[in-house]
């Protein structure tokens, strides 16, 4: 490196152009992209899906996908231009100089390896004049330094011996490892709980204010830009479309689409209690449930190995789901939120003491029996594209739907089913255009919109939504929760909305629970439970949710 | 300690209900093609009374079921009766000709596990290279030619042609720990490498599809990405990461043809005149003597019982999200 290095930035991205060469055809990925980093900033890079962010990740790092090609620009570490270097050189960078994190930490690890295997090998590839002491004692230190507790023994876990947060904390380890100036965090908390999300956002910053490092962080959440980057790229279609200090930017975005961007994000309002409003069952229920419980405990030749006793997946759950209104189920992820979604559909079994559908008593005990809820509680999932069937177009699917569900007596002739079909995707701002396209062919939105309608066409008591929105991107997201809010008030549907965001829960719902290990930890109206609850724990949800300035 | 019993309760349980079966099977069986009494006696100079006389001897005048019983009787005293045509105790019989087997089957196997493995990961590193497209259309051939062709193939060009090894035949043997070993000596090693070849190249082209397509998989994996972000070489990736993460179907297959190859390998055995189970087991069938047949359908049967408790040991061995999640 020469002198004048010193006055160079750390990164300096100019002109970077990306281009997928596909088998017919070039698609552009990234075009003219400029930014830099210097030392001990962080950076953000915020966009939707397919706004080509993480290419640039995976081009700073040296591991593009393959078929996808760098045809223009440079990148420059210290004023030494990437591309130059290639082969056996650009693999000593990687860890040394620039270090990376990915998203998902239960996949970015070898799962039949120790963690602290996985963490020594890491180092003795970067330092190969290290000892095995030395490197061991070097591993325990990174893990200290990452807020492993009890580090010695956790070096000899395996990956699924750790929760999401300790792995994702193993894998910053592993970053560090090669004492890099440079970390490229793909999306470092996406995969991860709000209250986790916090804690290793905290674990980044500590990084960048006590050595001095450098994250070029890629996100999709405006929150984790306002927690932790300094400066932020917003990137649309492979272009920047605006990029400066954090503060400025979020209090005035000057582009219209950051505008919208902003403006979707969900947030929490502030709730003055109103000692007047309804407590929680004022309405009339149109659902009961008491005493829910759901345990799993098989009997395989795996309990060799484990334990044998039944793990409690829910206890003693019970709440009312008010007619015509909707009630929230919040609760991070394994707190079984899920399951109770899929229990009232009628696709798992359970025992519980009382369940109560419109006044009529309910057998949950098997799948699929008669005088189960199976048919009369419709679900909407979480990832449309997976919910629907890729072979059937839109009207197959939805004829289909309305078919199977239609009362006795109702007439099911081609015409008339067609036209139910179309009056219910009319109203969800679906045209009669998108009838006859695969799912495929179709936007995130526009897949949920048909799932919705899906539901509808079947007529169901109860709607149950597990977090419709979670699967699709933030500006999608604000449309979807607004249309299923319109439908709600318009077609007096209940609903039971089941989310791991505070803020979209408090926008829809009437009533709400928290759950928490499979058991209900707080319950109450809305306004209660954002404005007047004490219990510890809904605090704490609530005050890890990444505050964005006031925007 | 309690599940640690129940699962060898069930496999124990697991294993007497193949016995049993496997036992009527060869009962039923041979009771269907014929009378063995023909194969006992001289069928020229015989008296029917030579015939009543050798079918009481056999216990053949029983109806069937008394038949089976008796042979349960032998059973629990552990004896598997005596062969018709040998007149020696069935066990010990088929236990004679396993050392043979079992070594003709343990280095071919051996052989096709490492050449196997090494050539999908080497084709599963590199997909549709040159290498790669080779690999693959090997194994489809390799896969269908019929063992008997490629087994004379072999004898014609390694033996027939050149000279190199011999035809058939297990060569001279040492004994070590009771049993006669043709790989101790360099005369039965050469009398190994046909056969063993013979029955390794199916397998080969077997383990290598599979190590490739588990290759293929891992190599797009989050992880093997993220070792390469973290700076390790690709030497290491391939050995310390990939390798580990495709071998779980590959052990259960190498533990099923092993399995096969103990009693089924007729083909091979008879064509290199290979004095193993296989063979004993088709001239058996064809002389109807049931003792013997009896005696090695439920070796077999122990066998699998035996290396399916391997492999599954073996699976918690390589893969801790099996074990105790302490």
């Amino acid at each position: 490196m020469t002198a004048e290095n010193h006055t160079a930035p750390l990164l300096e991205v100019s002109e970077l152009s990306l281009v997928y060469r596909g088998a017919s055809r070039s698609l552009p990925i990234v075009r003219n992209v400029n930014f830099s980093l210097d030392h001990g900033e962080v950076l953000g890079i915020i966009g939707e899906s397919g706004a080509g962010k993480s290419s640039i990740g995976n081009a700073v790092i040296g591991l593009l996908a393959p078929g996808i090609a760098q045809t223009a620009g440079t990148i420059r570490l210290e004023g030494t231009a990437l591309e130059a270097v290639d082969g056996e050189a650009r693999r000593a960078l990687r860890g040394r100089a620039i270090a990376s994190i990915f998203q998902d930490p239960s996949s970015s690890l070898d799962p039949l390896m120790t963690v602290g295997a996985q963490l020594d090998e890491t180092i003795a590839a970067l330092s190969p004049e290290l000892s095995r002491s030395d490197v061991r004692a070097r591993a325990i230190q990174l893990l200290e330094r990452v807020g492993i507790p009890d580090a010695p023994r956790r070096h000899h876990s395996y990956p699924h011996q750790l929760s999401g947060g300790q792995r994702q904390r193993i894998v910053i380890a592993m970053a560090l490892a090669g004492a890099p100036s440079l970390i490229v965090a793909d999306e470092p908390t996406s995969a991860l709980d709000a209250t986790v999300q916090k804690q290793i956002l905290h674990v980044l910053k500590g990084l960048v204010q006590d050595h001095g490092l450098s994250i070029l962080l890629i996100t999709h959440d405006m929150g984790v830009i306002a927690e932790i980057a300094d400066r932020v790229v917003v990137m649309k279609d492979g272009a920047v479309i605006e990029q400066g200090a954090t503060a400025a930017l979020l209090q005035a975005p000057q582009d219209p689409y950051t505008q919208r961007l902003l403006a979707a994000v969900p947030k929490l309002r502030s709730v003055h209690p109103d000692p007047a409003s309804p407590g929680v069952g004022a309405r009339e229920p149109i659902l009961v449930v008491e005493n829910l419980s759901k345990s799993f405990g098989g009997r395989s030749i795996l309990d060799l190995f484990g334990a044998g006793k039944p793990h409690f997946a829910l206890r003693d759950i019970g709440f009312r789901v008010p007619r015509a209104g909707v009630l929230g189920i919040v609760g991070e992820s394994g707190s079984g939120k899920s399951t109770i979604g899929r229990i009232l559909a009628g696709l798992e079994s359970a025992e519980a003491d009382r369940i109560e559908l419109d006044g009529q008593r309910c057998d949950i005990s098997h799948r699929n029996r008669a005088g189960s809820l199976l048919g009369r509680v419709q679900m909407i999932f979480q990832d449309p594209s997976s919910a629907l069937n890729p072979r059937l177009t839109v009207a197959q699917a939805l004829t289909e739907c309305a078919r199977a569900t239609a009362p006795a007596g109702e007439d099911t002739s081609q015409a008339a089913v067609r036209a139910r079909v179309i009056e219910t995707i009319e109203r969800l701002g679906l045209q009669t255009l998108h009838l006859d396209r695969f799912p495929h062919q179709l936007s995130g939105g526009q897949k949920q919109r048909v799932c919705i309608a899906r539901a509808l066409l079947a007529r169901p008591k109860i709607v149950i939504a597990d977090e419709p929105t979670s699967a699709l991107d933030v500006s999608v997201q604000a449309e979807i929760l607004a249309l299923l809010k319109e439908t709600v008030a318009e077609n007096r549907l209940s609903m039971i909305f089941i989310s791991h965001d505070l803020a979209v829960v408090q926008d829809i719902c009437d009533d709400v629970c928290v759950m928490r290990n499979g058991r209900i930890e707080d319950y109450g109206s809305s306004d209660f439970i954002f404005g007047q609850s004490e219990n510890p724990y809904t605090r704490h949800l609530i005050d890890a949710r990444p505050k964005i300035l006031a925007a | 300690m309690m599940a640690l019993f129940k699962v060898i309760a069930g496999r124990l349980y697991q294993a007497f209900l193949l016995l049993a079966v496997m036992s009527l099977v060869g009962f039923v069986g041979i009771h269907s093609v014929g009378n063995p009494v023909y194969n006992v006696v001289n069928i020229e100079t015989a008296t029917p009374e030579d015939i009543r006389r050798a079918t009481e001897l056999l216990g053949l005048d029983l109806p069937l079921w008394r038949q089976y019983f008796v042979f349960l009787q032998n059973l629990a005293t552990g004896s598997f009766g005596i062969s018709y045509i040998y007149h020696q105790p069935a066990f010990a019989l088929v236990m004679s000709k396993l050392p043979a087997t079992f070594e003709l089957a343990a280095v071919a196997m051996i052989v096709a596990t490492v050449t196997g493995t090494g050539l999908g990961l080497l084709a599963g590193t590199r997909p549709g290279s040159r290498l790669d497209r080779v690999v693959v259309a090997a194994t489809v051939y390799a896969l269908s030619v019929p063992s008997f062709w490629l087994s004379m193939m072999l004898i014609l060009l390694c033996a027939v042609t050149t000279g190199w090894f011999p035809s058939g035949g297990r060569g001279s043997t040492a004994e070590f720990l009771g049993w006669d070993w043709s790989f101790l000596t360099i005369d039965g090693l050469r009398h190994l490498v046909l056969p063993a070849l013979a029955l390794a190249i199916p397998n080969i082209a077997l383990i290598a599809r599979l190590a490739r397509a588990g290759t293929v998989e891992v190599q797009r994996a989050d992880f093997v990405r993220f070792c390469r972000a973290k700076g390790i070489s690709d030497r290491r990736i391939l050995f310390r990461h990939t390798l580990p993460n495709i071998s779980l179907p590959i052990i259960t297959i190498v533990g099923l043809q092993f399995g096969g190859m103990l009693a089924f390998a007729v083909v091979v055995e008879s064509i290199f005149a290979w004095p193993g189970v296989g063979k004993l087991l088709i001239d058996s069938i064809q002389l109807l003597d049931r003792p013997v047949v009896v005696a090695t359908l439920t070796l077999v049967a122990l066998t699998f019982v035996v290396l399916n408790a391997i492999v599954d040991l073996l699976y918690a061995v390589l893969d801790p999200r099996v074990r105790i999640s302490a």
